[in-house]
């Protein structure tokens, strides 16, 4: 590392602060990069034209405009911000509101601890994007959060503006665990269900007694009272006029049909299965319903639904036609997200692309921001990664992370690595 | 009666020594034209290796070593081979599914003070896992019991192939974990809170311990002087011989660790614990090799001059919220740079496989790319004190070897055949079979 003057160090901090403050009025060319695309292919000293916090040219000619600030990556890779579709980091202890089976009215932006430093170290890790999602002890738990890890910003900067809500299910050993220990209903594969089928049921009376509502009042009867509003009826009928994204956890092949099975009695649709360590069983039927998977690279054997894990399911779903992520349900993997996806060019022969997917475009689909982040791409969010190293390896780390086209991370910079963030401030 | 057992014995010995003349490799196997990493000297960009009666015979330079007459060679251009990977610490043998209880022995909870539990008396020779993690190229592996022990019990080190757990056992009781990271003690829940429930607690109980062993040894010891006292006495009335102590064998465990005959497997994580922990070793003058020392980025020095091994990591441990993102990652790179004599371990069971990709991930931390690889192998071997047999390709060691498409230590390559002593072992496991059986689908 050249010695800078602490001054100017100092200054460009200063700047690069108060430009983040302000509006993302930034203009930047990051130059003399491999620049690994994840939609059109990865090119070799290419270089990035970021306006205004979006990618506004890609290739390997891109002219620098007077004015904007040069980036040289020095040859080093660039990819897209890295995006996990399953988290539970920042939610301090209020992961699971495990008091009762279905808590759809739950939203984990009230319990969502923007200050929580595994934000900052998941950044450290290339991530960018986050789901934070209810934990699994309920078949129907709280409503998520998606986040940008723009660790040192308030609260409200750190949303991820207009992203759709997603909602998690969970299924087999956890709602029945849990719930089973306190001798309550579920203590079985069948109580689980039951309870989550009873309560679409009730969504639907719900929704009846308000349409009928709605039909008076459009009809001018004015002596008609409206029903009582019940926040967890106005969640589940949100899932089932197939507003929420539904997210569920779930590992075992024949809960996988039975979700299925489920969301086609009462007609709403699923976004992607989590974990399903057992997709690569019944892959066929995930693939023609167009639901994706979010799955771990390697884990297994944690508990008896994840014994049939192998390695090769997020490959061997791939080749079926399933959407892939591999995402971290843990504070620990989110911070090697790409030694995880790069596993699955081993385990099946995913090509460089392909792993590279896993952990941005596609878990962008899971999260339904794909339009947004998740490919070096002109009108996407400029949140991207310079890697020390090749970055699908177990030796690849950031050295600069971006979002929206400012630093936050650069592993250069003494303490935290953070511009916009000092202990104690 | 002694000629009986005397047959008996020698019937036994023939049929063990057959036994082990059809386990063991019986043609010479060549590995010819791969990059040999022998970890001892060098790499060999294309070497050849021999492999006969379970040992290395030869190791050198295509075209420079004579290849035996009746040997097989298989021809590895493009591959890389290495010695086996040593686990500094893992669970193998000891657990299978996590959350279902039956499945497990990983460690007795009733007492802190357990000394006299063996993991071989546990290890599950058939368990699924070994076969899950021996793909990956790992041979050999320290089994230890879970650490919510002060003293948990011995460890074993074992290598993962055998016909039997006797076979895969190759050194028991080969040391003693001593686990002073504060998640000892016993202060769950205010209902369950017992005594040691601080960190007083579990260092005054861990002081006893080796107290009452040392106390119990005087008493043997006094015994044998006045038995042999007795013995020597030429007037039987005075040859009344003294009444022999009770034998205590968790006392009788601490023996071989107070006399500095095995080592201590010291494991703290925070500097203050750290310190501790190396003063109640020190005040019993055990001999001992440092576990984890995670968080102990501020007293890296101090460690350096204890002079002893240190088992690190996990390096995936989380740092504390008042430490930079790279507290733990970088920490074999600055104990490394110190002289220290470092051993990485996977300290899991399911995810040892992963074992290489730690000492991977630690190379972009300062650990220069050599000593990551010596990390789990030679200096792993050298630790456990089987460096003549185990660490590196060198003649006379044992042939641990594996062949594999690249870099061992990065999680793109793939580990094509696997040979312990020597042995082709089968490149399956539950999940290959998974895998073929769907794969038809």
């Amino acid at each position: 590392m050249n010695r800078v003057p602490i001054c100017v160090i100092l200054l460009s901090l200063w700047t690069a602060a108060a430009l983040a403050q302000s509006t993302n009025h930034n203009e930047i060319v990051i130059k003399n990069a491999i620049v690994m695309t994840v939609t059109h292919g990865t090119i070799s000293n290419g270089s990035v034209y970021v306006k205004d916090g979006k990618i506004a040219a890609v290739g390997k000619d891109v002219s620098v405009p007077s004015g904007a600030t040069v980036v040289d990556a020095g040859g080093k890779y660039l990819t897209p911000g890295l995006i996990d579709s399953h988290s539970h980091i920042a939610l301090d202890d209020d992961v699971n509101e495990a008091t009762s089976p279905i808590t759809p009215q739950m939203m984990m932006i009230d319990a969502f601890d923007y200050q929580d430093k595994a934000i900052y170290r998941v950044l450290a890790g290339g991530v960018t994007t986050s789901l934070l999602l209810h934990g699994s002890a309920n078949m129907i738990g709280g409503q998520a959060v998606v986040i940008k890890h723009k660790y040192g910003m308030n609260r409200d900067a750190m949303l991820f503006p207009g992203a759709p809500q997603s909602i998690k299910f969970a299924s087999g050993e956890n709602p029945k665990r849990v719930y089973g220990s306190r001798d309550q209903l579920p203590s079985t594969r069948m109580g689980n269900f039951e309870v989550q089928r009873e309560a679409l049921v009730s969504a639907q009376d719900y929704m009846r007694e308000w349409d009928d509502y709605n039909a008076k009042v459009k009809r001018g009867d004015k002596d008609v009272t409206p029903p009582k509003r019940d926040l967890k009826l106005d969640a589940l009928a949100d899932v089932l006029r197939g507003k929420l994204l539904v997210q569920i956890h779930c590992y075992r092949a024949d809960e996988l049909l039975t979700e299925m099975a489920m969301a086609k009695e009462f007609g709403y649709k699923l976004r992607a299965f989590h974990h399903a360590l057992e997709a690569y069983k019944v892959a066929d039927q995930l693939a023609a319903n167009g639901i994706g998977i979010a799955t771990f690279s390697d884990w297994w054997g944690y508990k008896q639904e994840a014994w049939d894990a192998i390695p090769w399911n997020a490959v061997m779903c791939m080749r079926k036609g399933v959407r892939v992520a591999i995402k971290s349900d843990s504070d620990d993997f989110a911070r090697r997200l790409n030694q995880e996806a790069g596993k699955t060019m081993r385990y099946g022969g995913a090509t460089e692309d392909e792993a590279l997917r896993m952990i941005t475009l596609n878990a962008a689909w899971i999260i339904g921001v794909d339009d947004r982040v998740g490919s070096i791409d002109v009108g996407k969010d400029a949140d991207l990664v310079i890697w020390d190293g090749y970055p699908l390896s177990s030796s690849a780390v950031p050295n600069k992370v971006f979002i929206e086209g400012d630093v936050y991370f650069d592993r250069s910079l003494p303490g935290f690595g953070m511009p916009h963030y000092r202990e104690g401030e | 009666m002694k000629n009986v057992i005397g047959r008996w014995f020698s019937i036994v010995g023939l049929l063990c020594l057959a036994f082990v003349s059809t386990a063991a490799q019986q043609k010479p196997i060549v590995l010819r034209g791969g990059k040999l990493l022998t970890v001892s000297h060098g790499v060999i960009e294309h070497g050849v290796l021999v492999m006969e009666n379970g040992k290395i015979t030869a190791v050198g330079a295509e075209g420079s070593t004579a290849i035996p007459k009746n040997a097989r060679v298989v021809d590895l251009k493009g591959m890389t081979v290495y010695p086996g990977l040593i686990d500094s610490e893992t669970n193998l043998g000891l657990t299978e599914i996590s959350a279902e209880d039956m499945t497990n022995d990983l460690v007795e909870l009733s007492e802190e003070i357990m000394p006299h539990m063996h993991v071989y008396d546990a290890f599950h020779a058939e368990s699924e896992l070994i076969p899950v993690t021996r793909l990956n190229g790992i041979t050999n592996a320290i089994v230890a019991p879970e650490s919510k022990d002060t003293l948990p019990g011995q460890d074993s080190f074992v290598q993962l192939s055998g016909k039997s757990a006797n076979e895969m056992l190759m050194i028991r009781d080969i040391a003693m974990p001593l686990n002073f990271t504060g998640d000892q003690r016993r202060n769950q829940s205010r209902e369950k809170r017992k005594y040691p429930s601080t960190r007083m607690g579990m260092a005054a109980q861990l002081r006893q311990a080796f107290l009452d062993a040392q106390d119990y040894q005087q008493h043997w010891a006094d015994y044998e002087k006045k038995k042999n006292e007795a013995a020597a006495k030429t007037d039987d009335k005075d040859k009344k011989l003294p009444t022999q102590p009770k034998r205590d064998l968790k006392l009788e465990a601490l023996l071989p660790y107070l006399a500095g005959q095995k080592p201590i497997i010291l494991a703290a994580e925070e500097p203050s614990d750290l310190e501790s922990a190396v003063n109640l070793a020190r005040e019993f003058n055990l001999k001992f090799v440092l576990n984890h020392v995670s968080h102990s980025q501020p007293v890296l020095d101090y460690i350096a001059q204890l002079k002893v091994p240190v088992i690190v990591g996990p390096i995936y441990e989380t740092p504390k919220p008042y430490e930079r993102f790279d507290a733990v990652y970088s920490l074999p790179g600055e104990l490394n740079k110190r002289g220290v004599k470092i051993a990485f371990a996977s300290f899991d069971a399911h995810n040892a496989r992963n074992l290489p990709y730690q000492a991977g991930f630690a190379t972009a931390f300062g650990l220069p790319y050599d000593d990551a690889l010596k990390a789990i192998t030679l200096n792993a071997a050298e630790i456990w004190g089987v460096a003549d047999k185990l660490g590196s390709l060198d003649v006379g060691k044992t042939a641990n070897v594996v062949v594999a498409t690249g870099d061992p230590l990065d999680v793109k390559t793939d580990v094509k055949q696997v040979f312990i002593g020597g042995q082709e072992i089968p490149m399956t496991s539950r999940q290959t079979r998974l895998r073929d059986q769907y794969s038809g689908q």
